[in-house]
């Protein structure tokens, strides 16, 4: 019940990538200026299941794409497709999720409400859309907070709940916007260790911009490495860790190693949009 | 300080603030201006009061003509000015078309309308509608305005990425999110309306508070006077607790709302 509208499109498209960009590009045009470009020439390909991470300096346009990709911003050219099918033409269908980074939870609803925002009115009968909601609620620890505000709820567990909003639309890739930057270092941890719990239990496609590489690494099966501004992909690493993660993997040698290598590479960038007293 | 503790305080200071308040005008009375031709002692409005409640019973009419023109200039101003507000903030041409309006009006002193709105509407009840009407209404529709420019750009961000239709973007999100603004109007307009009330009422009335005190004032009845006053603030107080409460009501996710 939990597989509708994803499963249909599965089934069209065993094996093909779920998220495909191709050549994605963004620029913001200038009065009597040359337009301004974000990123260029975003080729990346995701398979049912994968968890990418996106890691650059700051405004190296990472965010940008995530929000492009999910129709929030208009691109200037290249391709999105999801399952084979142009984002374009599934606009109207909620094939993606986004976990926003700020408290996008709306104030005035409860948890619950929250969550119900993109199941209400969707031909769901109500009773069924609140079960829907109840259920990821549960999923992301929150049972028993169905009716608090979110102005009585933690940091992190507002990013819990705006992690079962996504979820629960079902949708076939999961967008995650530095969910966790906000939240103090524990909280931080714990939240990392709960999204590997959720997503092994959801199986969800999923893209998460980060600046924190440990972090990357510790979720993810590829990390990809931007370029400063324009971004562009300068790297790519498959995690050359088992699953299920645990942190204490950060301290095992393949982690330390990729680590530094990525660090590296994003010192390097810093270092030549300028240093980073220019960012 | 837990917050039944800070609550508790903040009521003992607001009735030791009421206490003093009155004991320092009865004071000044009874000692400083003991003139009964221009300050009486609040024993003395309380007592007028009660005769006048419940011996003579000579308020009602006053009392109640004024309410009732407060309650219809008041609606009717929500009733105009919300949804003018919305629709000001939603099309940019209708603001601009509007504003010159808007803005002369809102500035030019109401009393200057009176005499033109007694002029039109007669001195029934129409006119005084229409002044508490133009008081009311500004506020009110100037912050429904403004609640629906300031919503967060996250929430619409938010409503596009679920794909919310336009009419779903404006009951889910745009309403909610200025509900804490119009009732801020409201709030406001309360004032203003009771100011309209006066002004109303000392043109051509026959009744009403601001009869009342005008009336009062050119005969040099000052306890009556001080009645009509009283009853002028304590109109305003219970429309301040009425908003208040509602606001608590339909605004529970405030924290703001929730204190006293």
């Amino acid at each position: 019940m939990l597989l509708r509208g994803g499963k249909k499109l599965r089934e069209d498209n065993v094996a093909g990538p779920v998220l495909e960009l191709k050549n994605l590009h963004k620029e913001i045009p200038r009065k009597d200026r040359e337009p301004f470009p974000i990123f260029r020439n975003i080729n990346l390909s995701l398979r049912d299941g994968e968890f990418v991470s996106v890691v650059g300096p700051s405004g190296c346009g990472k965010t940008t794409m995530l929000r492009v990709i999910n129709g929030l911003l208009p691109r200037t050219d290249g391709e999105i497709f999801i399952d084979g099918k142009s984002a374009a033409e599934l606009d109207h269908e909620l094939v993606m999720g986004f976990v926003f980074q700020g408290a996008s939870l709306l104030p005035w609803r409860t948890s619950l409400k929250n969550v119900l925002l993109g199941l209400e009115g969707r031909g769901r009968n109500p009773k069924g859309a609140e079960e829907i909601a109840r259920k990821y609620l549960d999923l992301v620890g929150l049972s028993g907070f169905e009716n608090h505000y979110p102005h009585e709820l933690s940091g992190g567990m507002q990013q819990r709940v705006n992690l079962a909003r996504a979820l629960a639309v079902n949708p076939r890739i999961l967008l995650m916007d530095e969910p966790f930057a906000a939240l103090d270092a524990q909280t931080r941890n714990f939240m990392q260790l709960e999204l590997l719990r959720i997503w092994s239990e959801t199986k969800k496609t999923v893209i998460f911009v980060t600046h924190m590489i440990a972090e990357a690494i510790l979720l993810s099966d590829r990390v990809v490495v931007f370029s400063h501004r324009p971004g562009t992909i300068r790297s790519e690493f498959k995690v050359p860790l088992e699953r299920p993660r645990s942190m204490e993997m950060r301290a095992d040698p393949r982690f330390l190693e990729l680590e530094n290598i990525v660090w590296k590479q994003i010192e390097e960038e810093v270092n030549a949009s300028g240093g980073f007293a220019q960012m | 300080m837990n917050g039944s503790d800070r609550k508790f305080s903040a009521n003992v200071l607001k009735v030791a603030s009421v206490v003093a308040g009155l004991t320092l005008w009865h004071l000044v009375s009874a000692y400083v201006i003991n003139d009964s031709a221009l300050l009486v002692s609040p024993v003395v409005v309380v007592k007028t009061t009660y005769e006048m409640l419940f011996v003579t019973g000579e308020l009602y009419p006053h009392l109640f003509a004024s309410s009732g023109i407060f309650f219809y200039g008041f609606v009717l101003a929500i009733i105009a000015g919300v949804p003018l507000g919305f629709v000001m903030a939603l099309s940019p041409l209708v603001r601009d078309y509007i504003n010159p309006w808007m803005a002369t009006l809102y500035t030019t002193p109401r009393i200057a309308f009176a005499p033109i709105l007694l002029l039109w509407f007669g001195i029934g009840a129409g006119s005084k509608v229409a002044i508490v009407f133009l008081g009311c209404v500004f506020p009110i529709l100037i912050n429904s305005y403004y609640g629906m420019r300031v919503v967060n750009r996250e929430y619409v961000e938010l409503a596009r990425s679920f794909r919310l239709r336009p009419w779903e973007l404006f009951l889910k999100i745009m309403l909610p999110a200025s509900v804490p603004f119009i009732l801020s109007g409201i709030r406001l307009a309360v004032g203003r309306g009771l100011t309209g009330v006066a002004i109303a009422e000392w043109f051509g009335a026959t009744e009403g508070l601001g009869y009342l005190v005008y009336f009062a004032g050119q005969t040099l009845n000052v306890p009556t006077l001080f009645v009509g006053v009283t009853a002028f603030a304590a109109l305003g107080i219970v429309g301040f607790e009425v908003i208040r409460r509602f606001e608590a009501y339909v605004t529970p996710w405030r924290k703001e709302a929730q204190g006293g």
